[in-house]
């Protein structure tokens, strides 16, 4: 419907200029690092709200998780209670880094870890891990953009694939434009545009899609339940029950010490507003899981099975696009479109300054600030063309192990980013950096052999406890290389390990 | 003091240890309009969840010792 591409591209208008506009809201100097990569500290408990669930409800929840469970069903409802789990996680570790960061001045969470065990290898590495886990979370922000915009264009062309990938690219442009001209404030206040946009589509549409099918969920599940090849959706096979419990707990776990997430708690202007706006956030969730049901109800909507064939990236834009009225199509995938794309330029900023700060100052210490703040700008822009260049050599199809992908690296920086926190004087920076080496070894190992060395399709692994998330084991091993190696030095030197002040809750 | 941080810790934790004991939710029967009590279950730990941690923040906010500092 061509209403529905006016509506997109009118709205998509208003969103750029928005971008635009952000540099002069709350007026800071943006050649200052700080101003323009934390949007200056000044958010207060509604928008960190805001923007810190609009980082975290992405093209993971719209596109990726309700395409694994079109494939592979009930397991992948484990995004449920991953999300509830994370925000508790959240409100005891990010509230200690929080404090931490205020007091001694860190931006990034490897700030922190270069600082508490003053090893600029052991900082470096955590570093590269971070930069190198949000490519493949960027690259599943653009699988989620080209969905809709296949979805959308598909009645226009007959190679809509060529089209959306132009269409991909140009949307890129205009977001490295915006993002270098206004930093986090350009997200900040487009995530506040999409979050709006986002949840009156969700709301909208949940209520809306079940209504219009003859017997709701029951006739949906059943019709689900009939279908080849023969997946569980209604509930989980109880082969599946570790591999199920290790992907919930482990996501929880990493969510928020991925360098964008760290970047977006860092923002909150005070201690209240990050305790409470994160204990809101499991309320994002409900949408989550509403969106991942979308996976089952598209069973009783004929003409949008259709359309998805066997990509089921295009689950839920086809699925709106079959049962809501054109001019509310346009809305809501603009709405999923821009759900990709502020991410993607949230995390790039993330990586550029981990790169600035804690990689390439480490050798050039007496960068001049103007300078930094450049490389950061230029390289946030070289980042996202990586991650786009990263979408063109990799099947769609299995979208959430991108995402899966990244959780097995930031896994591996937990024991010197989460245990650093509250640990006081037993870990040793050099048996961290061999459970970091030892983590990252196996779990590029495991990811590998669980694959057939081929395209990544699955981050689970056979264990004598049947399938295991491959984060899990990787990060069994980094610990116990992390306390044995600890241990020893202990036995060879002790008191030798640097005195730290006291973390508190 | 201590009881505040024990109750905040209790509040944080009994969310997840439910759905940790997946056996407990892993069935079709009670149905809630069409969708499988293993479905619907999860998601209304979300909603009891969310109130939890708010009581939960309520009470650390309430206790710390460096909220002074961080007004």
């Amino acid at each position: 419907m061509i209403i529905t591409l006016i509506i997109f591209i009118a709205l998509f208008a208003l969103f750029t200029s928005v971008g635009f506009a952000a540099a002069y809201w709350r007026k800071g100097d943006l050649s200052d690092l700080g101003q323009w990569a934390l949007a200056g500290r000044k958010l207060g408990p509604y928008l960190a709200w805001f923007l810190v669930g609009g980082d975290l409800y992405t093209a993971y929840t719209f596109i990726a998780v309700p395409s694994a469970a079109f494939g592979k069903g009930s397991i992948y409802a484990f995004a449920t209670p991953y999300v509830m789990t994370t925000f508790a996680i959240a409100m005891v570790t990010m509230v200690t880094l929080w404090k931490m960061s205020r007091r001694k001045n860190y931006i990034t969470g490897v700030d922190f870890v270069r600082d508490r065990f003053k090893s600029r290898t052991l900082a470096i590495a955590i570093a590269l891990t971070g930069i190198v886990a949000e490519l493949p979370y960027i690259a599943l922000q653009i699988v989620g953009m080209r969905a809709v915009l296949q979805v959308m264009l598909a009645p226009y062309f007959t190679s809509v694939t060529g089209v959306s990938e132009i269409a991909l690219i140009i949307s890129f442009v205009i977001l490295a434009l915006f993002t270098f001209v206004s930093g986090l404030r350009g997200a900040t206040l487009t995530a506040v545009m999409k979050d709006v946009i986002i949840l009156i589509t969700v709301a909208a549409v949940i209520i809306y899609v079940p209504l219009t099918i003859k017997g709701g969920f029951a006739h949906a599940f059943q019709l689900a339940s009939t279908a080849k090849p023969k997946v569980s959706f209604s509930t989980l096979p109880s082969k599946l029950t570790n591999a199920y419990i290790s992907l919930f707990i482990l996501s929880a776990l990493t969510l928020y010490f991925y360098p964008h997430a760290i970047n977006g708690v860092l923002s909150s202007r005070n201690l209240k507003s990050l305790r409470y706006s994160t204990a809101f956030l499991p309320l994002y969730g409900v949408g989550l899981f509403l969106l991942t049901l979308f996976a089952v109800l598209i069973y009783a909507v004929p003409s949008a099975l259709k359309v998805v064939g066997g990509n089921g990236t295009l689950v839920v834009p086809a699925l709106i696009d079959a049962t809501m009225p054109a001019w509310f199509t346009g809305i809501a995938f603009l709405g999923i479109f821009i759900g990709g794309l502020v991410p993607a330029a949230v995390m790039a900023i993330s990586q550029a300054n981990l790169l600035t700060r804690n990689i390439i100052k480490e050798f050039k210490p007496d960068l001049k600030p103007a300078t930094e703040t450049r490389i950061v700008k230029w390289s946030s822009v070289v980042f996202k063309f990586l991650a786009l260049g990263f979408v063109f050599i990799i099947s769609p199809t299995y979208a959430i192990s991108l995402q899966l992908l990244g959780g097995i690296f930031v896994a591996q920086t937990l024991p010197s980013m989460m245990l650093g926190l509250y640990d006081r004087s037993f870990l040793n920076r050099w048996a961290l950096l061999a459970g970091w080496a030892a983590g990252m070894g196996s779990g590029i190992w495991f990811t590998e052999v669980a694959n057939n060395f081929g395209i990544l399709s699955t981050s689970l692994m056979k264990s004598p406890f049947g399938l295991l998330y491959i984060a899990a084991v990787s990060l069994a091993i980094n610990l116990f290389v992390a306390y044995v190696g600890s241990a020893i030095s202990k036995l060879i030197s002790p008191g030798a390990a640097p005195a730290t002040e006291k973390a508190g809750m | 003091m201590k009881t505040a941080y024990i109750l905040a810790a209790i509040l944080l934790i009994v969310p997840t240890s439910v759905l940790l004991d997946v056996p407990l939710y892993n069935h079709v029967n009670p149905e809630l309009y069409g969708l499988p009590f293993f479905w619907w279950f999860q998601g209304m730990w979300l909603v009891i969840a969310t109130v939890m941690y708010a009581i939960a923040a309520l009470i650390l906010q309430h206790v710390d010792p460096d909220k002074e500092e961080f007004q």
